[in-house]
């Protein structure tokens, strides 16, 4: 009989043994991926949250904008280098900005916000923006129309808890108002008829014009056609100040952003801040945005651009976001660290129990004749086989959580969703797909094992027949 | 009887007892300890919102917080504190005027909210005061003709206030904190430089020095070159009474350090007898008042009793002000039970097993048992206390290994440099000093006595079956 098979028979002489042991490993592996996938999913929408509506995946800055972010730190652009950066073969196109602080006021209410003067076609092509555009709005006055129509009651108790909120896809607005598909079809022309939103985002030709965000519009109490007063600092410690009239509403997924952002196009904000023919930063868009790919790409880039202009990757723009999910992420690991410390003593105590328990069979298989060595062998493989059942085991049964979170997320709805929302988060959990966390586990648990390995052969070969055979 | 045969039972096969209570041991100190952990940084957040940034209760005009108009004042000052301190378990109260207006300096300028405050009274009230930096100057002591500002680091630095230079005098100072020679020569090339932020400052010292050194020395050289000249003067813009633009230059009367970014960079005070000229408000006029409690826990209490006293006014707590804080102070306890349970779990794996095996091992003891007449129901009470005591002895030595180590690090604390700014961007300290309340350890100890009973069902089962005539049979 070959060595494996040998180990396999054996594993089953005590099933309900190897079964727990297996099960233990399985408890933890299983816990561990599905906690993983949380977390990273997590990470992941935020990030993509966060660099899909503002920062981008790769910018050109000058130098010195990022850690001051200061209008005296623009620079011209210069569109032979714009030229050149399109020519690399991962680079979609660059659109230029002019960023900068200023004070927003609407009325008596005033606000510090980010202005972004951004040329409307290019944005909308890299950030896709009039996609997020509102599209309804659960005004006080659509709230109380929809009321008064017929709409199941859960949708009506619904209605005034996302008072005020707006939404930029009908998915959304369906989820928060718990509508299902079935009865969309019933209740969505209802809603269309109460709380759409005549909305678009700025053209080509919009100057004197801005969009701003939702949270931003609630803060100043302005609407479509309002007029909002921005104040700052221009270029060289100029005074700038206009008049605009709010030409659209955009919600942005991101709520530290949509609390604070004012689009307005480049040339109207190159007036204001009195600087003419510059930007800020120049956002680069790419086909492919897998972390290799933007690193090679960033570097690539810097090569083509020379002092004071610097290519800045999307980790180095959010570095405090990334900062932050790395803090959550070290507890997280923290966290199954201690799961699996725990684990490997149930194994190691399980082994030592089946070493102490076949101590007889040991000695007498040595005594006719098994080499020692292949003794040894069998029962690493008998404890490897427990390690794999228990990891199959519990990635199999992680897959179908993780697939369905992610096609799926799970998303908070009622009173929760709103909390969460008001706490700065998108009110969603998305899982990631497998990924290397999933190698992780296996690489963890063939340590465990290893040790485990170590331990028995040791034994073996320390083993005394004659006591053994005794015992 | 049947106790004491248990305990010795378990003393049989030390080596493996010992596996598992080491197993619960490492497990209830790394639950424990890890929740001591986050505890601390929850209740140093909820100190910090209560004592520096909101107080316990905020009474405001009912407009004022949908729209931060300067005319939505409160009629009734004198009212609206006399029914506050006449209320039970309130202490203090006091106005404030609130205006959002922009903070400028030449290079810089960013959006503040503007706090007129009584400075004597706040002093009682808040321990803003004592968070000064040493060396920045005072909580409006000094007496001076001019306006003046009590600001934050962050928005110091951010107005570019705060700047960073390596004198002669801040290499003596690392050279006491024992910084290595090689290492001081190294930054001396940076003398009398100045650097307007930090980051320009740490990526100039970090092309001079290795990762290491950076890693080991980099926030003290940090520290040592961070200066600010006393008496530096910001700009003020805001709206007065008649919505006109008006402002003022304000000269920093001391710098504030909390472990809140959004607080450090939007909020700075202002005596209010010089926001009320600058801005035409009338004597007596306020936006706020606010209130301190005897203590947090009678806030959800006292909330009702002082909005029945006030009707025309919004009473708010900081739980309401601040929704996440309410939450992560609910969730807290149980966030600490699902990861508590999760531990306790996996540890009920091994304890099957182990169980398992002592009883398997035992059968023909367990059978003659039967044979001479204990009856079933104390066997099964033998094998849960078997249980028990094993999740208990290690449960028990898990608590006080936490509770040796979380006394040691709530001493020093546990110091996450590399984490500091990512937390403090969201008002949480990156030193924790890590506590945790009597109460865990109590529900801990109910946890772990569930666990072994949870762990020991199937195992004594497997013995109440036992048919004592073949069991005893058995080798």
């Amino acid at each position: 009989m070959k060595d494996y098979q040998l180990a396999w028979k054996n594993l089953w002489r005590n099933r309900r043994r190897t079964l727990i042991t297996a099960a233990s490993v399985f408890f933890a592996v299983f816990f561990a991926l599905v906690m993983r996938s949380f977390q990273l999913g997590a990470y992941d929408r935020m990030f993509k949250n966060v660099i899909e509506s503002y920062s981008g995946y790769l910018q050109l800055q000058h130098v010195d904008y990022f850690d001051d972010p200061n209008i005296d730190y623009s620079f011209e652009i210069d569109n032979a280098l714009i030229d050149q950066i399109k020519e690399d073969p991962n680079v979609i196109t660059v659109v230029p900005r002019l960023e900068s602080f200023a004070l927003a006021a609407s009325g008596s209410h005033t606000q510090g916000a980010i202005v972004l003067g951004i040329d409307p076609r290019g944005e909308d092509k890299v950030m896709n923006v009039s996609n997020k555009m509102v599209k309804y709005k659960l005004t006080p006055v659509a709230v109380e129309a929809l009321k008064n129509d017929t709409l199941p009651d859960r949708t009506k108790k619904l209605l005034d808890i996302f008072r005020n909120e707006a939404y930029s896809s009908e998915v959304r607005l369906m989820l928060d108002l718990s509508i299902s598909d079935e009865d969309s079809a019933a209740i969505l022309p209802v809603i269309r008829k109460h709380a759409s939103f005549r909305n678009a985002f700025l053209e080509g030709t919009s100057a004197g014009e801005v969009v701003i965000g939702d949270g931003l519009s609630e803060y100043l109490k302005a609407g479509i056609g309002d007029t909002i007063v921005l104040m700052g600092q221009g270029y060289h410690g100029t005074t700038a100040a206009g008049k605009y009239a709010v030409k659209g509403i955009i919600k942005l997924p991101a709520p530290d952003i949509d609390n604070v952002i004012v689009y307005i196009p480049i040339e109207t904000a190159r007036e204001l801040y009195a600087a003419p023919g510059m930007a800020t930063s120049a956002v680069i868009s790419l086909n492919r945005n897998g972390d290799d790919d933007i690193s090679q790409t960033g570097k690539r880039l810097q090569k083509i651009v020379s002092e004071p202009m610097i290519i800045k990757t999307w980790q180095e723009l959010n570095a405090l976001m990334v900062n932050q999910m790395e803090a959550d992420n070290r507890s997280g690991m923290i966290m199954i660290a201690v799961l699996y410390m725990v684990i490997a003593f149930g194994v190691f105590g399980t082994v030592l129990m089946m070493m102490a328990e076949r101590r007889r069979e040991f000695g007498m298989l040595v005594s006719i004749g098994m080499k020692k060595k292949k003794l040894a062998t069998v029962l690493s493989l008998e404890m490897l086989f427990i390690g794999f059942l228990g990891v199959a085991a519990g990635v199999a049964a992680s897959l179908p959580f993780v697939f369905y979170g992610y096609y799926h997320p799970l998303r908070f709805t009622g009173e929760f969703a709103r909390m969460y929302e008001d706490y700065g988060f998108e009110p969603v959990m998305p899982t990631m797909l497998p990924d290397t966390f999933y190698l992780w586990q296996i690489v963890v648990v063939l340590i465990i094992i290893a040790i485990a390995i170590i331990f028995s052969t040791r034994k073996i070969f320390r083993m005394n027949v004659i006591n053994a055979m005794r015992a | 009887m049947i106790t004491s045969i248990a305990w010795k039972n378990i003393w049989r096969n030390k080596t493996r007892s010992l596996i598992v209570i080491i197993a619960v041991t490492i497990g209830v100190f790394a639950g424990i300890f890890s929740m001591a952990a986050i505890n601390s940084s929850v209740v140093q957040r909820i100190d910090a919102a209560v004592n520096d940034e909101l107080s316990h209760i905020q009474v405001n005009n009912k407009d004022f917080r949908s729209s931060a108009d300067i005319q939505n004042t409160i009629s009734d000052y004198t009212g609206v504190v006399g029914a506050l301190q006449s209320t039970q378990g309130v202490t203090k109260a006091t106005g404030r005027i609130i205006i959002r207006g922009i903070a400028s300096t030449a290079t810089k300028s960013s959006g503040v909210e503007i706090t007129g405050i009584d400075v004597e009274k706040e002093k009682e009230i808040f321990t803003l005061s004592e968070k000064i930096i040493p060396g920045t100057g005072s909580f409006f002591e000094t007496e001076t003709k001019y306006n003046t500002v009590f600001i934050g680091e962050k928005l110091a630095k951010e107005l570019n206030i705060i700047r960073y230079i390596l004198t002669p005098g801040a290499i003596a100072s690392l050279r006491e904190e024992r910084i290595p020679e090689d290492i001081l020569t190294k930054i001396e090339t940076l003398l009398g430089q100045r650097f307007t932020s930090d980051k320009k400052f740490v990526k100039a010292y970090e092309k001079i020095l290795e990762t290491n050194e950076i890693q080991k020395y980099g926030w003290k050289i940090k520290e040592a070159a961070w200066s600010y000249r006393e008496g530096s003067k910001i700009i003020l813009s805001f709206l007065d009474i008649n919505n006109n633009q008006t402002g003022a230059a304000f000269r920093v009367s001391g710098i504030f350090r909390t472990n809140n970014d959004m607080f450090e960079s939007f909020s700075l005070f202002v005596p209010i007898d010089e926001l009320r000229q600058l801005t035409g408000m009338k004597e007596g006029t306020f936006h706020r008042v606010i209130a301190r409690l005897e203590n947090n826990d009678i806030t959800n209490n006292i909330t009702p009793v002082i909005r029945e006293k006030l009707p025309d006014y919004e009473v708010l707590n900081w739980k309401e002000i601040q929704p996440d804080l309410a939450m992560i102070t609910d969730f807290i306890d149980q966030i600490y039970a699902v990861f508590m349970v999760l531990i306790l779990a996996a540890l009920a794996f091994g304890i099957v097993n182990t169980m398992l095996m002592a009883v398997l091992e035992r059968t023909r003891e367990l059978g003659m048992l039967m044979a001479i007449g204990m009856n079933r129901r104390k066997i099964f009470l033998m094998i849960m206390l078997e249980s028990i005591f094993l999740s208990i002895v290690g449960g028990f030595a898990g608590m006080a290994v936490s509770e040796i180590v979380i006394a040691i690090t709530g001493r020093t604390g546990i110091n996450l440099v590399k984490y500091s700014e990512g937390m403090e961007a969201m008002g949480y300290s990156a030193h924790l000093f890590p506590a945790i309340d009597a109460q865990f350890f109590v529900t801990t100890t109910i946890l772990i006595v569930l666990t072994g009973i949870i762990a020991a069902i199937y195992p004594a089962r497997k013995a109440l079956r036992l048919n004592p005539i073949e069991a005893i049979r058995t080798e």
